[in-house]
């Protein structure tokens, strides 16, 4: 035992800051301090500025009695949960049926069909909404159309409109979540059932959906959600149909200057009824959930000719009206126009007015989205890794606050963050500083579950043998976690990317002139009738949004249901 | 040794002083206290649940102990952060940095500390070339066969120079011929560099194998700590006597005194003469052999022994293993040689078991 001794001396202390505060209470606390000064302030002061006193009764209740007791304001109220209840019940009954042929029968052209669903779902709604316009509007190429062989077709302004186009943007919702939830269904389930002597309809009804019901109740209440909380849709679509954003939207431009204090009484209804919604699909998912893993998921059966045809036809006639817009937008964008009326004949022109007239917003929008993006990243990666590997009190108020920001509608934010940064020292309003504030706590969810369900599945030991050799845990997470959940964080920030890029309802209540985005363009265009120029904005935009996606497909291998 | 100069390390002694750990109304680790040697390989053994993996995780500092010390030599570790330790574990999933190459992983540890990338290399090279990797540097750990993995982190764990090197069950992942080549070459490897190890398993033939002492634990306590031989051949519970090895139990009343140091006891089915061995357990006791000091005899023959019909015979090559029923529900297992020439006994004739008075063991009956 006489060998020469040789130490690598004691692994160094921390240094800096980490000598006196471990590396994540004080993360913890600046993550606590953003989330709090984006989301939980802001909410909190809507609901304070909703209930300061009224000038008539003094009541603090004043702003709702208000509302409850004129049908100009409660029907707004009305019109939202009847558009948002139809179009819910239309994408269940659509979305259901399309998911089960696409994932169980061999009908042609599946992997065309998903591709579909997927360019439907991420399109900007706004974007779809004009585009029927375009083809159905009162000079509308095909109502002109129709009109002239002595067919009048049924207008598509108001809730019914409005429903048309709810139910086709957001019935991938429903489709990607019973596809998801179809492959988590074992073969044997229905075999069996089959073996038991139930027919095709008899095994779906009593073995499949059942089994079912936590992807369909997510799906319709998220279909729901989106569709109670949009905005470009029914102030393009609704004319004298209001529906509530639409509400606090007006309500908001009128009162600008001082305090919104209507459209932040409207704002608190809303968010009661998304954050209802939310928690009852919790519930839902909750109470309705066989935990089964599909060891051999459902597979796709062959269908005798004449079924292949019906269920084909069916799922072309959906994706074909849902795909209409998207066609019309990029065919519209290279023809002649004059104002609200498209001629045609090939043409560049559009292209060639929105190159000067982009170059600032479409800055903007790469700016603010890439920002959002990063900070998404950053501190939604943070995030995931209080919430799976520092259990506790602060851990699980920020999973709840988390899951609480999908609830809040991006109009609401939007209102939220003018009440709180108005003022000096925080005057923030119409900065570009606001809007990326804006686009990261809206998107930070993504990051955030596409981390956590990451990081759930790597082993905590990766981490404590680095503890272990030395690395102190900052050092820790930026050497072995963040590597570790790199396809995760990708894939995250991807999405968060492709969702911000569109943002219209936050962005309307945030935005000056300077700070006007692409999708901002896109709606003055439509407003002010400009099609042509709309219809090229709008193909860039939708470019911008799929690009991502591409990559995340194919490059990443993710699935379709990531999406939802 | 002399041979190998630069990696003899100066690791420490452990002192586990009355640790408990608690986690609301249950207690995973129970006042244990233990001494182990500087250069020692010491082995905790227990079921799942016993505590071991527990204690093995505040010696890391990765769990608080609710009470007692913990001193690496004579300095007391409590208030330091895992990091700061200076141990070196290997984990059961093995926690490899699937990032890393080969020379990255076992860097790690090293470059943590700041040591000079010449530093670094050189004894990287030394620990690679130690546990017969070095042709492997900069492969990926996915292009590894799972020994292979295991080598890489028992060289990133050994190469920090660690005060004690802690190991949590680094064989349980493997398949039975890579876990037999390993445990001798951990072994090899523990006793060339002389680094305190402290190693946690469930399986009692790796830990005798291994161990220079083992302390068997059981619900948070210590039953007993001993070299290999003695947990074997002096179980000092009767939960040790039945947990390593296997042994026979059997009912015992004490029939009085024989010759010094001897006492009378009837089983069921006879008398014996067994050999005391520290205090005589009062009232009820349970007398434990194991199959292979049984001897089978005639029935005809004199002296001491059970009897009992055989009932079941397992032929396994070598060994041979015989089921004796004593009646009244009492089964004894023996095991026996097979040679070449003689007939194995028949099963249903009567035998008489013979068992030397040092081969009997006598316990306190467990508490139900």
């Amino acid at each position: 035992m006489s060998a020469i001794t040789v130490t690598a001396g004691p692994p160094r202390r921390g240094s800096g800051i980490s000598r006196y505060f471990g590396f994540w209470p004080v993360v913890t606390a600046i993550v606590l301090v953003l989330i709090v000064g984006l989301l939980l302030v802001p909410v909190g002061n809507i609901v304070g500025v909703s209930l300061s006193a009224g000038a008539k009764t003094g009541s603090i209740f004043e702003n709702y009695v208000n509302f409850f007791s004129e049908r100009f304001y409660y029907q707004t109220l009305l019109n939202s949960f009847w558009v948002s209840i139809w179009a819910m019940i239309f994408a269940v009954c659509l979305g259901v049926p399309a998911a089960y042929f696409v994932n169980r029968y061999d009908i042609w052209g599946r992997g065309f069909v998903r591709a579909a669903v997927v360019l439907t779902f991420v399109s900007p709604p706004f974007i779809g909404s004009y585009s029927w316009v375009v083809l159905f509007g009162r000079s509308g190429v095909l109502t002109q159309l129709f009109n002239a062989i002595g067919v009048p077709l049924p207008s598509i302004y108001g809730a019914p409109g409005i429903i048309f186009v709810f139910t086709l943007q957001f019935f991938p919702f429903v489709f990607l979540l019973v596809s998801s939830g179809l492959k988590s269904i074992d073969q044997s389930v229905e075999d069996a059932a089959r073996n038991l002597g139930s027919g095709e309809f008899r095994t779906f009804r009593t073995a499949i959906a059942p089994l079912l019901v936590p992807s369909i109740t997510t799906g319709a209440l998220l279909v729901f959600v989106a569709s109670f909380t949009d905005l470009g849709t029914p102030i393009i679509l609704g004319e004298r149909f209001r529906v509530l954003p639409v509400l606090i939207y007006g309500e908001f431009v009128n009162e600008f200057g001082g305090r919104p204090v209507l459209a932040s009484a409207l704002s608190v209804l809303l968010l009661l009824v998304t954050t209802g919604a939310l928690l009852l699909q919790r519930w839902l998912s909750a109470r309705f959930s066989y935990a089964t893993a599909a060891i051999r998921p459902l597979q796709v059966q062959e269908q005798p000719l004449g079924k292949r045809i019906a269920a084909t036809a069916f799922v072309f006639l959906l994706i074909g009206f849902a795909l209409l817009p998207l066609v019309n937008i990029v065919v519209s964008s290279f023809l002649k126009s004059n104002g609200p009326v498209l001629v045609a004949s090939f043409t560049l022109d559009n292209y060639a007015r929105i190159m000067d007239r982009i170059t600032l917003p479409l800055w903007n929008t790469l700016f603010y989205t890439t920002v959002a993006t990063l900070l998404c990243a950053v501190v939604g990666t943070a995030v995931a890794y209080i919430i799976v590997r520092r259990p506790g009190p602060v851990s699980s108020v920020l999973d709840t606050v988390v899951m609480f920001s999908y609830a809040v509608p991006g109009i609401v934010l939007g209102v939220g963050l003018v009440v709180t940064y108005h003022e000096p020292p925080f005057a923030l309003t119409g900065t570009a500083t606001i809007l990326i504030l804006a686009y990261f706590i809206r998107r930070l969810p993504f990051s955030v579950r596409s981390s956590v369900s990451m990081l759930q599945q790597v082993s905590r030991d990766t981490e404590d043998a680095s503890i272990n050799l030395g690395a102190g845990p900052g050092r820790t997470f930026v050497k072995i976690t963040v590597p570790l959940l790199a396809t995760a964080i990708l894939s995250g920030a991807l999405l968060t990317w492709s969702n911000t890029i569109r943002e219209l309802s936050a962005t309307l209540i945030l935005q000056s002139g300077t700070t006007a985005t692409v999708a901002i363009e896109i709606f003055n265009e439509v407003v002010n009738g400009n099609f042509g120029v709309a219809s090229a904005l709008g193909t860039v935009l939708i470019l911008l949004t799929f690009l991502p996606l591409v990559v995340l497909f194919t490059l990443l291998g993710k699935k379709d249901e990531a999406l939802v | 040794m002399l041979d190998r100069p630069g990696i003899q390390m100066a690791s420490t002694s452990v002192r586990i002083d009355t640790v408990t750990k608690r986690y609301g109304d249950s207690v995973a680790v129970d006042g244990v206290s233990l001494d182990i040697a500087q250069g020692e390989f010491f082995t905790l053994l227990g079921s799942s649940g016993c505590g071991k993996t527990t204690l093995l995780r505040i010696i890391a500092g990765f769990l608080k102990q609710t009470s007692g010390r913990i001193l690496f030599g004579d300095t007391c570790i409590d208030d330091l952060a895992p990091q700061h330790r200076n141990t070196g574990m290997v984990f059961q999933s093995y926690a490899i940095f699937p990032h890393l190459s080969v020379v990255d992983n076992i860097a790690y540890g090293l470059r943590a500390r700041g040591l000079k990338a010449a530093e670094v290399k050189q004894k990287v090279d030394t620990y690679l070339a130690l546990t017969r990797l070095s042709h492997l540097g900069h492969r990926k750990p996915r292009e590894l066969s799972g020994g292979q993995q295991q080598r890489v982190v028992l060289a990133r764990a050994m190469v920090i120079e660690p005060d004690v090197l802690l190991m949590d069950e680094p064989l349980s992942n493997l398949d039975t011929e890579m876990r037999m080549h390993l445990r001798t070459e951990i072994r090899a490897l523990q006793r060339k560099i002389g680094v305190t190890t402290i190693y946690v398993t469930h399986d009692q033939e790796e830990a005798l194998l291994m161990s220079d002492r083992i302390a068997v634990m059981r619900g948070g306590r210590l039953e007993q700590v001993a070299s290999p031989h003695d947990i074997y051949n002096k179980p000092s519970t009767r939960f040790v006597a039945s947990f390593i090895g296997e042994n026979n139990f059997l009912p015992a009343v004490h029939r009085g005194h024989a010759e010094p140091g001897h006492v009378r006891i009837e089983l069921p089915g006879g008398q014996f003469t067994a050999k005391l061995r520290g205090d005589m357990p009062g009232g009820a006791m349970d007398a434990a052999f194991r199959p292979q000091d049984i001897e089978l005899r005639p029935l005809d023959g004199e002296g001491d022994g059970l009897v009992g019909t055989l009932t079941d015979i397992q032929f396994l090559g070598g060994t041979v293993r015989y089921a004796i029923d004593l009646g009244g529900g009492h089964l004894v297992q023996v095991a026996g040689s097979s040679r070449t020439g003689v007939a194995l006994p028949e099963i249903g004739t009567r035998h008489r078991l013979g068992v030397s008075p040092v081969a009997i063991a006598l316990f306190a009956p467990e508490a139900a």
